[in-house]
C-alpha cells in the first residue's frame, strides 16, 4: 500500500500489533482469573448462582467472551502477516517488515495457544458439575 | 476521514509496523518494571487479603470487629489523590525550563503527602484501641497492607523532597534534564493507584455483601 | 573515517587508547571493590555461584553418605533436615539462578553489541547483595541454626510454635534479602536488551540466549513478589504475633502454598528458561546453522514464560479445590508441555539437518536433552491424578525433579562452561580431560537418580534420615550413593580442567568454534570496552555475515567509536534504530555500601537489634539519595528559562 497513515492510524496500527500479539495470552489470564474465583467464591458462599445469573452460565461468559478476544487476536496477527509477506526495499523498512512479521508468527501461535487451552477450559465447564468437591 | 478510510489506514502494512513503544529511555523502562514488580506485590497482598476473607467463611470483619468507618478514608483519598495533579503540572513545567513551576508542584505535593501520612496516623490511633496486629488475621492483614502502602507513601515524599531540595540549587534540572522529574512522578502515580485499590479492598469491600 | 591504522582496520591506534584509557581499570585493590565491568561482574557471579554448588553438593554428599546402608546413625536427624534443606534451598536460589545470570551478565551486553548493561552500578549492587545473601544464609549452618523446613518451607511446620529457633527466620530473611538482587538484575537485564543493542538488531535478529534470559526476568519480576509476601508474612507470624497463617485467629495454611507456588512454578522455568536459552547459542557452533525454527522457538519461550503463571495449583493435589477449578488449571498444565516440546524437536531438527561437531560443549547438549526428556516423561506421569497421589512425597519425586533440573539446568551450565570458557579466561581448555569429566558425570547421574524411582515406588518416602532394611531399599540406596561418588569425581574433573585452562591452557583465538553471535567478535577475553567499534547488525547471525563483520573493520565510522567519553549506543526498542549516545558511569564504591547497609539492616532483623536496623535502614537511603544526586550542568545545557 502506498498511503502513508498519519499519527493516529500510526498508532492504533501500533496497538494492534500488540494485541495481535498478546491478545491471546491477556485473555487467557481473564479466564482464569475470573472462573477461578468465581467458581470458588460462589460455592464456598453454598450458592449455584452469581446475582441473577445461574453459576454455570457466569462461568462459560468467563469461557466465551475471552475465547472471542482470542479469536480476534488471531486474525489481527494474521492480518499482519499477510501485510508482511512482501519485504520492501531499504534497511530500515526491511526490518521493520521483518521484525513484524516474526511478532505476527509468534502471535498466531500464541493466539492459537491460548485459545486451546481456553476452550479446554469450556469443555471441563461442560462435563463437570460447578461445585462438586 | 471516515471510519473505513480510518481502518484501512491503521491496518495498512506502515501503521502495522510502526515502532511503537519507542524512544524512551532507559531510566523510564527501569522504573516501569519496578513499578510492574511493586505493583505485583501489592497484588499479591491484597489477593491474600480476599483469599483469608472467603476461605474464613463467617462474618466479615471477623470476632465481633466493626466494619471501618468511611470518613477518614474518604477525606485521606480526597487529600492523596489529587496530589498527583501537582506532580505533572511540575514535570509539564520542567519540560519546557520553568523551574519555578517545578517547585511549586512539588511543594504542593509534599503538603498534600505529608497531611495524607497524618491521617494515617490518626487512623491509626482510634483503630489502635480496637484491635492490634496481633488480634486476629483480619488485624494483621489491615495494618500490614496500609502500613506497607503508608511506607510506600514515605518513599515517594522522600523522593519528592530529594527533587526539591535539589531543584533549589542552579544547574540541576532544565527542559534537556528531567528525568529524575519524570521518574519520581511515575512512581508517585503508582502510589496513588494503589491506594485506591487499598480503599476498595480495606474500607469498601467489607461493606459490600 | 578512521580507517587509516593499518593493524586494526576500523578504529585507529589514538582511538584505541582513547579508548583504553576511558574503560580500563587499574588493578588494584579499591578497583576490586568498585568495578562496575559486567564482565567482571559476571565472572564473579559465576564463581560465587559456582561455590555454593560445592556447598549444596557436599550436603548432598553427606546426606548420600548417611543413606548408602539403613540404619545409619552417622547424622542425627536434625542435621540431616537442616542439610537437606540447605541443599535444596542452594541450589535452587544461591546456584541455579545466579549462575546462569552469571552468564547472562557475561553475555547479554557481548552478544547484542554494547559497552556494559543499562545500570553498571546497579549490576554491581546486585552482585554485592547475591554474595552476602548467600553468605548470611551458609553462616547459619555451622552454628546448627540453618533452615530446617525442606526448601518450600511449608507452614504450619515453619510456625514458630513448631520450629522455634532462628532456623526459618535465617530462611525468610535470606530469601528478601537475596530477592533485592535478583529483582534488580532482572530489571537490568530487560533494559539492556530493550535499549542497548547495537545499531540494526532488530527484535528477528536477537539471539536466542537473550530471548531466554529476558523471558526469566519477565517471569522473575511478576513471580518474585509473591514469595516475597509469603516470607514477609512468615517472618512477621514468627516474630511480631501476626496471624496470617494461623488458622486459629483467622488466617490459613494453604495462603502459603498457593503463594509458594505461585513463585514455585514459574521458579522451575526461571531456573531451566536460561538453560535452555545456552542450548540454543551452542548448537548453532557445532552443527554449522542457525537452530531451526527461529520463530518458534520465540514463540515457545514467550508461552511458556506466561502459562508458567497458571499452573501452580498442580502442586496442591491432596488440598481440595472443586474439580471445575481444577480443571482450568490442568488445561494449562497439559497445554504447557508443547511449546517446551516444540523446542526440544527445533533441537533435534537442528542437530539432524546440520553438520555435527562433537566436541565436550556438545556432549553436554546431548546428555541435557537425554536426561531432561527422561524428567519430562516421569513429570508426565503426574497429570494422572491417582498416581500422583501414589507417589507424593516419596522418592520417586526426589528423582522425577532431579531429572528436570539436573538436566534441564547443570548439563546445560556445564555446556556453559566449556562453551564460553575460551572467551571468558581467553584460554582452551583440555578436550579429552573434558570427555572424561562428561562421561563420569553423566554415568554418575543417572546412576543415582535412576534407582530412586524405583524404590520410591517401593514406597520409601523422602526427607527420612534414615530408613529400616525393607526389600529392595538398601541395595538400590547403595547403588545411588555409589553413583553419586562418580558424579562428585565428574564434576571434579570439571574443576580440574577450569583450573588447568586457566594456568597452562593454549591462547585462546578470538572465535575458536566458528560461532555465530556477536560475542565471537571480539578478542578473547574481551577488552574492556568490549568492541573498539560498535557493530551495524544486518542479520541473525552477524559474526557469520560479510556486511555486519566489516562494519567493525573498513566500514567503521566515528559515530560507532565514541572513544571521546566512557560511551555507549542507545537505540530504540523493537528495531534497533540508532537513538543517541549515552555516558556510563563510572567505577564507584557506592554499590558495595549499600549492600553492606543492607547485610548490616537484615542481620541485625534477624537478631532482633532493632535500633541497628533502623540505623542501617537510615544509611540505605542516604546512599541511595547520594547515589542519584543529579550533576551540575550550565544552564544552557540544562534549557532553562525561569
Ligand atoms: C549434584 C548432585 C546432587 C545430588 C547427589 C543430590 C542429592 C539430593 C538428595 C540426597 C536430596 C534429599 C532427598 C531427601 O532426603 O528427601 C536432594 C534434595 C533436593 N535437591 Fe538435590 N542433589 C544434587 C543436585 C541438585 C541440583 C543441581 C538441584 C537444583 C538445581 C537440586 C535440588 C534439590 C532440591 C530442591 C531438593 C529438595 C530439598 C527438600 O526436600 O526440601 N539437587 N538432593
Amino acid at each position: 500500500m502506498s498511503t502513508h497513515p498519519g499519527p493516529r492510524a500510526r498508532l492504533a496500527g501500533g496497538l494492534l500489533l500488540w494485541y495481535a500479539v498478546l491478545g491471546g495470552a491477556i485473555a487467557w489470564a481473564v479466564h482464569l482469573i475470573a472462573g477461578w474465583s468465581v467458581d470458588e467464591l460462589t460455592c464456598a458462599g453454598g450458592s449455584e448462582r452469581v446475582g441473577a445469573l445461574p453459576l454455570r452460565t457466569a462461568i462459560g461468559l468467563a469461557v466465551v467472551l475471552p475465547a472471542l478476544a482470542t479469536v480476534g487476536a488471531l486474525l489481527a496477527a494474521a492480518l499482519l502477516w499477510r501485510r508482511t509477506a512482501r519485504t520492501p526495499q531499504g534497511v530500515e523498512p526491511e526490518r521493520r517488515v521483518g521484525r513484524s512479521r516474526m511478532l505476527a508468527v509468534v502471535g498466531i501461535w500464541l493466539n492459537l495457544l491460548f485459545l486451546t487451552i481456553i476452550v479446554l477450559g469450556g469443555v471441563a465447564l461442560i462435563v463437570l458439575p460447578p461445585c462438586q468437591r | 476521514m471516515n471510519a473505513r478510510g480510518g481502518i484501512a489506514a491503521a491496518t495498512s502494512t506502515e501503521a502495522l509496523t510502526t515502532e511503537q513503544p519507542v524512544g524512551r529511555s532507559a531510566g523510564w523502562w527501569g522504573m516501569v518494571m519496578f513499578v510492574a514488580t511493586e505493583a505485583t506485590l501489592f497484588a499479591c497482598l491484597i489477593g491474600s487479603y480476599f483469599y483469608l476473607r472467603f476461605q474464613h467463611g463467617g462474618p466479615w470483619p471477623p470476632d465481633g470487629l466493626t466494619a471501618p468507618t468511611l470518613a477518614r478514608p474518604l477525606l485521606m483519598t480526597a487529600v492523596l489523590l489529587p496530589s498527583s495533579l501537582p506532580v505533572v503540572w511540575a514535570e509539564r513545567g520542567i519540560r519546557r525550563g520553568q523551574r519555578w513551576r517545578l517547585r511549586t508542584g512539588l511543594a504542593v505535593t509534599l503538603v498534600l503527602g505529608v497531611t495524607f501520612l497524618i491521617l494515617v496516623a490518626t487512623e491509626y490511633a482510634e483503630k489502635l484501641r480496637e484491635f492490634t496486629i496481633t488480634t486476629n488475621a483480619y488485624g494483621s492483614l489491615f495494618y500490614v497492607i496500609t502500613g506497607f502502602h503508608g511506607f510506600h507513601v514515605l518513599v515517594g515524599l522522600t523522593m519528592i523532597s530529594w527533587l526539591l531540595v535539589a531543584s533549589l540549587r542552579r544547574g540541576t534540572f532544565g527542559a534537556h534534564r528531567h528525568d529524575r522529574v519524570r521518574n519520581a512522578a511515575i512512581y508517585w502515580h503508582f502510589v496513588d493507584v494503589v491506594w485506591a485499590a487499598i480503599l476498595f479492598t480495606i474500607y469498601l469491600s467489607p461493606r459490600l455483601s | 573515517m578512521s580507517t587509516t591504522a593499518a593493524s586494526t582496520p576500523g578504529a585507529s591506534r589514538e582511538d584505541l587508547a582513547r579508548l583504553e584509557e576511558r574503560w580500563a581499570e587499574r588493578p588494584s585493590l579499591r578497583s576490586w571493590f568498585s568495578t562496575v565491568d559486567h564482565k567482571r561482574i559476571g565472572r564473579r557471579y559465576l564463581v560465587t555461584a559456582a561455590l555454593f554448588f560445592v556447598l549444596a553438593g557436599l550436603s548432598a554428599l553427606a546426606m548420600r553418605t548417611q543413606l548408602a546402608r539403613p540404619e545409619s546413625r552417622l547424622l542425627s536427624p536434625q542435621e540431616y533436615n537442616q542439610l537437606f534443606t540447605m541443599h535444596g534451598t542452594a541450589m535452587i536460589f544461591l546456584f541455579a539462578t545466579p549462575m546462569l545470570f552469571g552468564f547472562g551478565n557475561f553475555l547479554v551486553p557481548l552478544m547484542i553489541g554494547s559497552r556494559d548493561m543499562a545500570f553498571p552500578k546497579l549490576n554491581a549492587f546486585g552482585y554485592w547483595v547475591f554474595l552476602f545473601a548467600g553468605l548470611f544464609m551458609w553462616a547459619s549452618l555451622p552454628f546448627g541454626a540453618a533452615p530446617n523446613g525442606g526448601w518450600f518451607a511449608y507452614v504450619p511446620l515453619t510456625e514458630e510454635r513448631n520450629t522455634p529457633g532462628l532456623h526459618m527466620d535465617v530462611y525468610t530473611l535470606g530469601l528478601l534479602f537475596l530477592g533485592i538482587a535478583t529483582t534488580a538484575a532482572s530489571i537490568n537485564f530487560i533494559v539492556t536488551s530493550l535499549k542497548l543493542r547495537a545499531p540494526g538488531m532488530s527484535l528477528n535478529r536477537v539471539p536466542l540466549f537473550v530471548w531466554a534470559i529476558v523471558a526469566t526476568a519477565f517471569m522473575v519480576i511478576f513471580a518474585l513478589p509473591a514469595l516475597n509476601v509469603d516470607n514477609a508474612m512468615l517472618f512477621l507470624d514468627r516474630r511480631f504475633g501476626t496471624h496470617f497463617f494461623d488458622p486459629e485467629h483467622g488466617g490459613n495454611v494453604l495462603l502459603w502454598q498457593h503463594l509458594f507456588w505461585i513463585f514455585g512454578h514459574p521458579d522451575v522455568y526461571i531456573i531451566v528458561m536460561p538453560a535452555l536459552g545456552i542450548v540454543s547459542a551452542v548448537l548453532p557452533a557445532f552443527t554449522r546453522r542457525g537452530v531451526v525454527g527461529y520463530a518458534l522457538v520465540v514463540f515457545a519461550m514467550a508461552s511458556i514464560a506466561i502459562i508458567s503463571f497458571g499452573v501452580w495449583v498442580h502442586h496442591m493435589f491432596a488440598t481440595g479445590l472443586p474439580p471445575l477449578s481444577y480443571g482450568f488449571f490442568s488445561a494449562a498444565s497439559t497445554i504447557i508441555t508443547i511449546p517446551s516440546g516444540i523446542q526440544i524437536f527445533a533441537w533435534l531438527a537442528t542437530m539432524l539437518l546440520g553438520r555435527l561437531v562433537l566436541k565436550v560443549p556438545l556432549l553436554f547438549v546431548i546428555g541435557f536433552i537425554v536426561t531432561f526428556v527422561l524428567g519430562g516423561f516421569t513429570g508426565a506421569m503426574f497429570a494422572l491424578t491417582a498416581f500422583d497421589q501414589q507417589v507424593t512425597d516419596s522418592y520417586f519425586v526426589v528423582a522425577h525433579f532431579h531429572y528436570v533440573l539436573i538436566g534441564g539446568a547443570l548439563f546445560p551450565i556445564l555446556a556453559a562452561v566449556y562453551y564460553w570458557l575460551p572467551k571468558i579466561t581467553g584460554r582452551m581448555y583440555h578436550e579429552k580431560l573434558g570427555r572424561w569429566a562428561f562421561w563420569l558425570f553423566f554415568t554418575g547421574m543417572h546412576l543415582t537418580f535412576f534407582p530412586m524411582h524405583l524404590y520410591g515406588l517401593f514406597g520409601m518416602p523422602r526427607r527420612v534420615y534414615t530408613y529400616p532394611d525393607e526389600p529392595g531399599w538398601g541395595g538400590w540406596n547403595l547403588v545411588s550413593t555409589a553413583g553419586s561418588y562418580l558424579l562428585a569425581i565428574g564434576l571434579l574433573l570439571v574443576l580440574i580442567g577450569v583450573i588447568h585452562a586457566v594456568r597452562r591452557g593454549r591462547p585462546a583465538p578470538p572465535d575458536p568454534w566458528g560461532g555465530d553471535s556477536l560475542e565471537w567478535s571480539t578478542d578473547s577475553p574481551p577488552k574492556p570496552y568490549n568492541f573498539p567499534v560498535l557493530p551495524q547488525v544486518h542479520s541473525l547471525h552477524p559474526t557469520w555475515d560479510d556486511a555486519s563483520r566489516t562494519s567493525m573493520t573498513e566500514g567503521a565510522t566515528d559515530d560507532r567509536i565514541l572513544a571521546r567519553g566512557r560511551q555507549t549506543l542507545v537505540t530504540s526498542e523493537l528495531d534497533g534504530r540508532r537513538e543517541r549516545t549515552v555516558e556510563m558511569p563510572e567505577a564507584s564504591l557506592q554499590p558495595l555500601l549499600l549492600a553492606l547497609a543492607l547485610l548490616v539492616f537484615f542481620t541485625a532483623l534477624l537478631f532482633a537489634w532493632y535500633p541497628v536496623a533502623v540505623g542501617a535502614a537510615l544509611v540505605v537511603a542516604s546512599t541511595i539519595a547520594v547515589w542519584l544526586w543529579p550533576p551540575r550542568r550550565p544552564d544552557q545545557e540544562l534549557g532553562v528559562s525561569a
